[in-house]
């Protein structure tokens, strides 16, 4: 596990992955042994439709069908705790990849040895994109393997699509963080503004549907390209994939330039 | 003389921090196989220099090559020729020593593993221990070890001594002279006189980010002002050492004669044993004194 950088840097994060992957196995489970409870009481949607729609909008999204396991999901785990606590993830590895580093004071041993900073920045990139994959595929997993118990009906290749979909979006904001440790050095200031940008891009597109002023900038918001096409319901929509994945292009592209041009912190 | 002359050559290199004083107009010639000590209190700006050359921080004016290779294009070939000591080692402390060895070198295409233990050997580093359980001095062996251990041809070491016992710095001043017998370069910084001595063949001074003098060590140690103290069992006149050549500040009290030497004591040894001695005692000089004694024989020449 110490041949280079990538597997050095999964090997930091082996408790870490433990940790994260046991949680969100803990809550997949939950969550989805919990289903039967509202797909028994029809009434629970004439509840819901009771709180305004403010409300609802803010935490679970446009609300249709909750008594169905698609929308039943979508309004508890993919509209808000499940990117919530990928992006959380991301942005703590994105931010801590080089800026932590250099904040310990190893950056300088390391870069002594021959490495491009350019690599550097790369392989922690990979092994970001790694573990998130891996946090994706034990959320869908534990997701699929309860829905199966409970005789959910839900559709695998969906249900991947909507995972997949929220590690794209963890993914640009986690190269967000990066870009902004590989700009500024500064682990905290590189936490900070990938969080601020994740609260307001979620709220944004949260919010957008309800006010008029502010729908033409609905687009603006990541957590858009991430959710409204319902890919749980629809499968992965082509070009908004390919927008989050052109964003963390760019972000990854921000974090190599910036990186290469500028003094190390002692 | 082109750069392929020299191991390490800096032209007018220059680093700049706003308000804070950084390195000014370095001019630096080493030759293959010289072990040069780069000498200056904390914060005279050794360890910008040395950062500049790793290419860590980029040079406001100014070039440097290292082995004959321009360090801003070719910063990764030199990186690949070079083992550095950082003067704030920071390493992953979560690994063992052997864990840690064993990424660096991976990151250099391999060691000589035998090499690797035969060096802990010397040090009595403990390879298996987690780094973070480790004091001071073992931390700081573990970074000779990975400095030393895919025997480069130049070796930069910031304050390599720092933190070491007396025992462990003989046996970096052996390696020091087997990496300089096997044609190696080292270049190391220190703020301690007597170690440069020690080791060095030649010495560059820096002031507040100045280069103020390279000089041989025999040169140097010429030069060197000591501060002795002798304890006679009588009273003795003053006036006796003060005519002496070199010797200076001569003060009698309580049959203790102290003064300031420059160069040779030859003459004041063979003085003061006319007399009964009881004790002699040499201080060490500061960085201060030996910035003194430069700048005095400098009013000396010019006067």
């Amino acid at each position: 596990m110490l041949r280079n950088i990538i597997l050095k840097t999964l090997r930091d994060r082996r408790r870490s992955l433990l940790f994260w992957g046991l949680g969100l196995v803990a809550l997949a489970v939950i969550m989805v042994s919990f289903f039967p409870v509202i797909r028994d009481a029809p009434f629970i949607s004439d509840y819901l439709e009771s709180f305004p729609e403010e409300f609802l909008a803010l935490f679970a999204g446009e609300v249709t069908d909750y008594t169905s396991p698609e929308g039943y999901l979508n309004g508890e785990l993919f509209f808000l705790m499940y990117p919530l606590l990928m992006l959380i993830f991301s942005i703590g590895f994105g931010s801590g990849a080089i800026a932590g580093e250099e904040e310990r004071g190893t950056l300088d041993l390391l870069l002594s040895n021959p490495l491009k900073r350019w690599h550097l920045v790369l392989d922690k990139f990979i092994a970001m994109l790694i573990c998130t994959l891996l946090l994706t595929f034990v959320f869908w997993a534990a997701l699929a393997a309860g829905g199966a118990i409970i005789d959910m009906g839900l559709n695998l290749a969906r249900l991947a699509a909507v995972c997949f979909s929220g590690f794209l979006l963890a993914i640009t904001f986690g190269s967000i963080a990066l870009a902004v440790g590989c700009a500024r050095g500064k682990h905290g200031l590189s936490i900070g503004v990938g969080g601020a940008l994740g609260v307001y891009a979620y709220m944004l597109n949260a919010l957008a549907p309800l006010i008029a002023w502010l729908k033409p900038f609905q687009v603006a918001s990541p957590f858009y390209y991430y959710i409204d096409a319902n890919p749980l319901k629809n499968g992965l929509d082509p070009v908004h994939a390919a927008i989050l994945i052109g964003l963390t292009v760019i972000f990854l592209g921000i974090a190599i330039i910036t990186f290469e041009r500028r003094d190390l912190a002692v | 003389m082109t750069d392929n002359d020299f191991v390490i050559r800096t032209e007018g290199l220059t680093k700049l921090y706003g308000k804070q004083r950084g390195i000014l107009d370095i001019n630096l010639d080493i030759e293959r196989g010289e072990v040069f000590g780069y000498l200056g209190p904390n914060g005279a700006g050794k360890t910008t220099t040395i950062r500049t050359l790793l290419h860590f921080i980029f040079p406001s004016r100014g070039r440097a090559s290292i082995l004959g290779l321009d360090i801003a294009r070719k910063s990764l070939e030199t990186r690949r020729r070079i083992g550095y000591l950082p003067g704030e080692l920071e390493v992953y402390s979560n690994l063992t020593g052997a864990e840690l060895l064993e990424f660096l070198s991976h990151l250099r295409g391999g060691v000589d593993w035998q090499y690797v233990q035969e060096l802990a050997g010397r040090f009595d580093y403990d390879l298996s221990q987690r780094i973070k359980t480790l004091s001071h001095g073992n931390r700081q062996k573990v970074g000779l070890i990975q400095a030393f251990m895919n025997k480069p041809e130049l070796l930069i070491l910031d304050e390599p001594t720092i933190g070491l016992d007396p025992l462990m710095q003989q046996e970096f001043y052996r390696l020091i002279g087997e990496a300089k017998a096997e044609g190696r370069t080292v270049f190391l910084s220190s703020h301690i006189m007597p170690e440069v001595e020690r080791v060095c063949d030649r010495v560059g001074i820096i002031r507040e980010g100045r280069l103020i003098a390279v000089e041989d060590i025999d040169v140097l140690k010429e030069r060197a002002i000591r501060r002795l103290e002798i304890h006679f069992a009588g009273s003795v006149s003053p006036e006796q050492f003060g005519n002496i050549a070199g010797v200076r500040d001569v003060q009698v009290q309580d049959n203790i004669l102290t003064c300031t030497v420059a160069g040779e004591i030859d003459t004041l040894i063979k003085t003061a044993a006319q007399y009964h001695v009881v004790n002699l005692i040499s201080h060490e000089p500061s960085m201060e004194e030996i910035f003194l004694a430069y700048y005095n024989q400098e009013d000396d020449r010019a006067a």
